[in-house]
């Protein structure tokens, strides 16, 4: 790429601590120690995640709810203020524009936060279509730093900082809040599987104080955690704990020609809405007439591990490739994700994974790979 | 990243594996700078013994937290030994690229000539440097 590549405010400080690299037109740290122990952290302890290339869009106005429902699959009207949700954006095929968090900061007012990859197309497509609405879209993604705190003891930390007890806030809410003097959204989301939350933290304009502001809430964070085990994470473990926890990535699980219904994503999807969002009819049909494909989880039973666009076949014949794979430090087997064609394969069937020449059996299985009583949101304590 | 180490009296390959004469074999590693660069190795896979193979052909691989890489055999031959215990701990050729993280050991069949196409530890630390 020859464009020049995009930095977050705390940029300085992760190349003087991690590997930076070069990903979706920004540099970002893939690591700081070792994306194993990264991972562990967040799956024991807690761990902090730089997400300031993901893009943030506000959009206010009279109609910026039925605009919202136009654009996006989940139910806008059920949003309280305060709440949030998962969404996919789709084109008029059902195929996905991006897949989003969506939350309502006010009466006509919303937060919508979309991949760093998708940034731009996203905000076009809103152009495109608020011609014919009373709304405001403003793309606010450089005055607002993003930070992800993920893990078991997430909730401890951000107890910690803030004066009042975020244990209130349920999940996928998203709340103002002051945490050490800093004015932030508090959203309890994540891409890992672990409880925790998505920091916003505002008046942060991307300039030399916005950046030392940023970089001081990060070593802040990493001072109050040291208690509690925080590492600071990279994208490498960003990938390795969201694909354990089987979730989706942009790019592999969903792009411009897969449905959020073949993504089994069907927690996204609503259909007592109105009005129709774009896509509507197409993702109704996968719904209810079946999908051309399908994502499955695979774990490895063989050694190796699978990368994505490997070869997958059941009883001789190719069903499908991978799109994302790697090891499971919690299972210490290789994983993935994988498209294959609908209704032949079920839980538990092994197929042949053809990992580079070499032909190694895998079990179906649903995700998060992890068992869910032991590690993940869920967890039993 | 700190400077990798190399190690005189190995020969070395552009895909950075280390081979070494041992009582007839080769035995075969990669260096401190490929350990590096692959950082958290996490499995490790090498043809098993009996198999023949080409110098700078493909015999195994290495992955990471992050990505796969092949293993190349510097030498020709026939792997006659493959390092098992890197089976079970992987992550001993992060720790010990040059003892004992080694990858297999092979019978040449053209050792004198595929050892002087390699380069020798001055050749390769220029190597590296100009990566």
């Amino acid at each position: 790429m020859s464009d020049k590549l995009e930095r977050t405010h705390l940029y300085e400080w992760h190349n003087q601590h991690g590997d930076v690299i070069p990903f979706a037109g920004w540099e970002m740290p893939v690591r700081y120690s070792d994306i194993r122990e990264e991972h562990l952290a967040v799956r024991e302890k807690v761990g902090i995640f730089d997400t300031t290339h993901m893009f943030r869009f506000f959009i206010s106005g009279p109609d910026a709810e039925v605009f919202l429902q136009l654009l996006t699959t989940n139910n806008v009207s059920k949003l309280g203020v305060n709440d949030g949700h998962y969404s996919t954006c789709l084109n008029e095929q059902g195929g996905t524009h991006d897949d989003l968090m969506l939350y309502r900061i006010g009466e006509e007012e919303y937060i919508w936060v979309t991949n760093a990859v998708n940034g731009p197309k996203i905000f076009k497509h809103m152009q495109t279509h608020a011609k014919k609405y009373d709304v405001k879209i403003e793309n606010r993604s450089r005055e607002v730093v993003m930070i992800a705190v993920q893990g078991p003891k997430a909730l401890s930390l951000l107890n910690k900082i803030t004066s009042i007890d975020v244990n209130k806030f349920s999940r996928f809410t998203c709340n103002p809040v002051s945490i050490k003097g800093y004015n932030c959204y508090l959203c309890r989301t994540g891409y890992t599987g672990e409880d925790g939350g998505e920091i916003l933290l505002l008046d942060s304009p991307y300039d030399e104080t916005g950046k030392k502001r940023a970089t001081k809430f990060w070593e802040m964070l990493l001072e109050e955690g040291a208690e509690f085990g925080v590492k600071p994470c990279g994208l490498g473990a960003r990938d390795s704990t969201r694909l354990e926890a089987g979730f989706v990535l942009y790019g592999h699980e969903l792009d411009e020609e897969t449905s959020p219904i073949e993504a089994r994503i069907p927690y996204a999807v609503k259909f007592k809405v109105e009005p129709h969002y774009i896509g509507y009819d197409v993702v109704k049909s996968h719904k209810k007439e079946g999908v051309p494909k399908t994502r499955i989880g695979l774990e490895m039973i063989d050694r190796g591990i699978p990368r994505e666009g490997y070869p997958i076949f059941f009883n001789k014949s190719k069903i499908g490739e991978t799109t994302s794979g790697g090891l499971s430090p919690i299972l210490g087997k290789g994983i993935a994700l994988a498209y294959v064609e609908p209704d032949i394969v079920k839980v538990d069937d092994v197929v042949i994974i053809d990992i580079r020449g070499r032909e190694r059996k895998a079990r179906v299985v649903m995700w998060p790979f992890y068992d869910s009583d032991k590690y993940g949101s869920t967890r039993k304590e | 990243m700190t400077e990798s180490k190399v190690i005189d009296g190995l020969r070395y390959s552009k895909e950075h594996e280390w081979a070494k004469e041992e009582d007839g074999l080769i035995v075969v590693g990669i260096s401190d700078y490929a350990q590096e660069s692959i950082h958290e190795i996490t499995f490790i896979e090498v043809s098993e013994a009996g198999t023949e193979v080409e110098a700078g052909g493909e015999c195994g691989l290495i992955e990471s937290m992050k990505a796969s890489s092949s293993i190349y055999s510097p030498v020709a031959g026939e792997i006659v030994e493959v390092n098992e215990e890197l089976e079970v701990a992987p992550e001993i050729v992060n720790e010990d690229p040059y003892g004992k993280g080694w990858l297999f050991k092979i019978k040449p069949t053209n050792k004198d000539a595929d050892l002087d196409a390699l380069m020798d530890s001055s050749a390769y630390s220029e190597y590296i440097e100009s990566l």
